[in-house]
């Protein structure tokens, strides 16, 4: 009788996650448009991506995102999220506006930033640059366009983390604290020694879910270049949705979108590999 | 507030989004979906198409619903699912034949013999919304692409308007030395800008005939003309002609720049018009605009056409009639003289006969001057192709996005038109290249 109870959730999960990506998986063995009939091509659209450049490009671009965002964000939130334990005072403040960013809509951050800080014409750049140091805007070079996205998306994004380490951080036991403390731990001692061993699984979990987001990448990246200029900034999912939408090849966007599931689903195979592990012990 | 009352409320609340209907709504619905329009755009479509279509058809409520940038994509996912407006709004001719194959269009040639549309629309257009032989859309507006330029700057600096290629680049060479941009531009907000500049050089350049050859598989895009054209655009790029804030700025910015005087060209389309009265604005007749000037051995300038969206009536449509009628009222001369008076370039109509339009003495008498041209250019079968219009989707993706490999030195001129052959040979032969009408 108990086994009712699943039912709902069960019910919710199929229709709206095992259906669409059972038919995602079908449609990259397709030819479609999204309008007719799909035909089956087999492997065509898996082959045709190894052979495409520019998918390699978005795959190396995702990679670069993933090292980014594995890094940058954590190292940045996990030492503000420190700083605010040991001094206390401010920290409920500190908190709201580190997270502010977060609240505000993907969308507006994005415009705010490329018109309001990227733009040689309306934006802080245009107004250094006419001051006579020159700034290009990031967004505009192949080299850089990447970069000035992930800024972006970074400062949207290290406030969640720190808010999220600095609960984690509150959970670590004040005895241990007090103890390194009384034993004349350094602040870096008592992050190396205390407090990060504490908040492990939470860190872990991040970085799990910085991986499966980091391959998941597209509002920042599509408002801001729409991955170019010359594709510099392509990722694997705004190929899939030029591929879609664009060049009207749903098959090929399908594909795509397997792979990205491909890194998704091998995340998570460790996360729980992990999680088993931690179990056992 | 007790449980009655709360219920009873909910329940009056949730009638809300029916009243209008309901209350207001004599005729049977015939509905649109548009794509994203500005306040005052959305203003004129109430008054001119809305209000006058239901004033002048009172068996019928034509409503009008905003979908956004992303109404191709809904419009798709709606008419697959039997759903959808009545009258069919697509980004093109390429969108046509997918949907026509799919069985999502209903064939409008009984329409076009009983409403005049076969006598009234010039004939290519008719054309070019065909598959396998029928009628399934007719252009929403034609455009073309051109040269605008800044009378003003050019009198300053002693210049005048390019009627040749070499003069136009002598002008442009000459902009540079003065500091100013020659050509406004920028793909900040669309990256299918670049689509234009391709486009220009393909048909200025190579030629239309060399166009239309290649469109119809006679030649490869990676002929010499094309080569010749995409190498004299990259030479523009090097030169600096589109200045270095192309990737930054917005399709606005760079028509504000234009009539500030930053830059005495743009190369665009004129759809363009529809900006001059803002950025201008008691200055209108300072702006000119001239065909996009030929390479020699091509003459006169060529009109590249150019149809960026179509109409056409949904298969699962409840009210056919409806909205055949809709269409056939934008195809009217009164519809197209009131629209154009208020909101130029998107609603020009493909009208064989403009002699009963009047348009409003307010707007630019350059912009009725300029349709006429391309209408007369169409008529006498003298007209180019837009890459938009003509090429199938993925071929067009690749065009716009292959374009700034070649400029910022990630491919080369070769490459770049391999790749667009090579794409448009395979949707060639997966039958998803646009109708071309015979020259």
């Amino acid at each position: 009788m108990h086994r009712l109870y699943l039912i709902p959730t069960l019910l919710i999960n199929v229709a709206i996650i095992f259906i669409p990506a059972a038919l995602t998986i079908a449609l990259a063995f397709c030819r479609w448009d999204g309008m007719g009939i799909p035909v089956f091509v087999g492997l065509a659209n898996f082959r045709q991506l190894l052979a495409d450049r520019v998918f390699w490009m978005a795959l190396g671009n995702n990679v670069i995102w993933t090292a980014i965002f594995l890094t940058v964000p954590i190292a940045m939130g996990l030492l503000a999220a420190t700083m605010m334990l040991v001094a206390r005072r401010g920290s409920a403040f500190f908190q709201v506006i580190y997270f502010l960013p977060m609240v505000i809509a993907t969308a507006i951050t994005a415009r705010v930033w490329q018109g309001m800080i990227y733009s040689p014409l309306t934006g802080i750049a245009g107004l250094i640059t006419r001051a006579g140091f020159p700034v290009p805007n990031p967004l505009t070079q192949t080299s850089t366009a990447l970069y000035g996205i992930a800024v972006v998306d970074l400062w949207h994004w290290w406030g969640f983390l720190c808010v999220i380490f600095f609960a984690a951080l509150r959970q670590v036991p004040q005895e241990q604290i007090e103890a390194a403390r009384i034993e004349g731990a350094s602040f870096w001692q008592m992050l190396r020694y205390v407090l990060l061993p504490g908040i492990r699984p939470t860190i872990t979990l991040m970085m799990i879910m910085t991986i499966i987001w980091s391959f998941l990448v597209f509002d920042f990246v599509y408002i801001l270049t729409q991955g170019g200029p010359a594709f510099s900034s392509e990722v694997l999912s705004t190929l899939a949705y030029r591929s879609a939408f664009y060049d009207l090849a749903v098959g090929k966007a399908a594909a795509v979108a397997v792979v990205i599931s491909l890194f998704g689903l091998a995340t998570t195979a460790v996360y729980i590999r992990l999680q088993a592990k931690e179990f056992d012990q | 507030m007790d449980r009655r009352t709360f219920l009873a409320g909910s329940l009056g609340v949730s009638l809300v989004p029916f009243m209008s209907r309901l209350a207001f709504a004599a005729g049977k619905p015939v509905t649109w979906w548009y794509e994203s329009a500005a306040p005052a755009q959305q203003e004129a479509i109430a008054k001119v198409l809305v209000g006058g279509f239901n004033a002048a058809h009172p068996d019928y409520s034509l409503t009008v619903d905003y979908r956004g940038s992303e109404l191709d994509k809904q419009m798709r996912v709606a008419l697959l699912s039997g759903n959808g407006p009545d009258v069919v709004y697509t980004a093109g001719p390429s969108y046509v034949a997918p949907m026509a194959r799919a069985g999502q269009l209903l064939a409008l040639d009984d329409y076009a013999e009983k409403l005049g549309w076969n006598k009234r629309i010039l004939p290519v257009f008719l054309e070019m919304g065909k598959y396998d032989g029928k009628l399934y859309a007719v252009p929403k507006t034609y455009e073309t692409l051109g040269l605008f330029y800044n009378k003003a700057v050019l009198e300053k600096n002693g210049w005048k308007a390019p009627t040749t290629l070499a003069e136009m680049e002598a002008l442009a060479d000459e902009a540079l030395k003065a500091k100013l941009v020659p050509f406004a531009s920028g793909n900040a907000g669309w990256r299918g800008n670049n689509e234009h500049y391709v486009t220009i050089a393909f048909n200025s350049i190579a030629g239309p005939e060399n166009v239309y050859k290649a469109l119809k598989g006679e030649i490869p895009w990676t002929a010499e003309p094309f080569v010749a054209a995409i190498n004299k655009l990259n030479d523009w790029w090097q030169k600096g002609y589109f200045g270095p804030d192309y990737f930054s700025l917005e399709t606005e910015q760079f028509f504000a720049q234009m009539a500030a005087g930053k830059s005495p060209m743009l190369p665009s389309g004129t759809w363009h018009f529809q900006y001059i009265q803002s950025y201008f604005k008691d200055n209108a007749d300072q702006c000119g605009f001239v065909g996009f000037p030929s390479a020699d051995g091509l003459g006169a300038p060529v009109y590249a056409l150019g149809v960026g969206s179509t109409l056409s009536i949904a298969a699962a449509s409840q009210n056919p009639d409806g909205a055949a009628a809709a269409i056939d009222y934008v195809f009217s001369p009164e519809f197209y003289g009131a629209m154009n008076s208020v909101w130029q370039g998107e609603w020009n109509t493909p009208l064989e006969d403009l002699s009963m339009v009047k348009i409003s003495d307010t707007v630019p008498a350059l912009y009725a001057e300029t349709m006429k041209t391309l209408a007369d250019a169409v008529g006498d079968n003298k007209y180019g192709y837009t890459s938009w219009t003509f090429l199938p989707p993925a071929t067009d993706t690749q065009l716009i996005n292959g374009i700034e490999e070649v400029w910022l030195g990630r491919s080369t001129v070769a490459d770049y038109l391999a790749q667009l052959d090579a794409t448009f040979q395979q949707e060639k032969a997966e039958g998803k290249v646009p109708a071309v009408p015979a020259r």
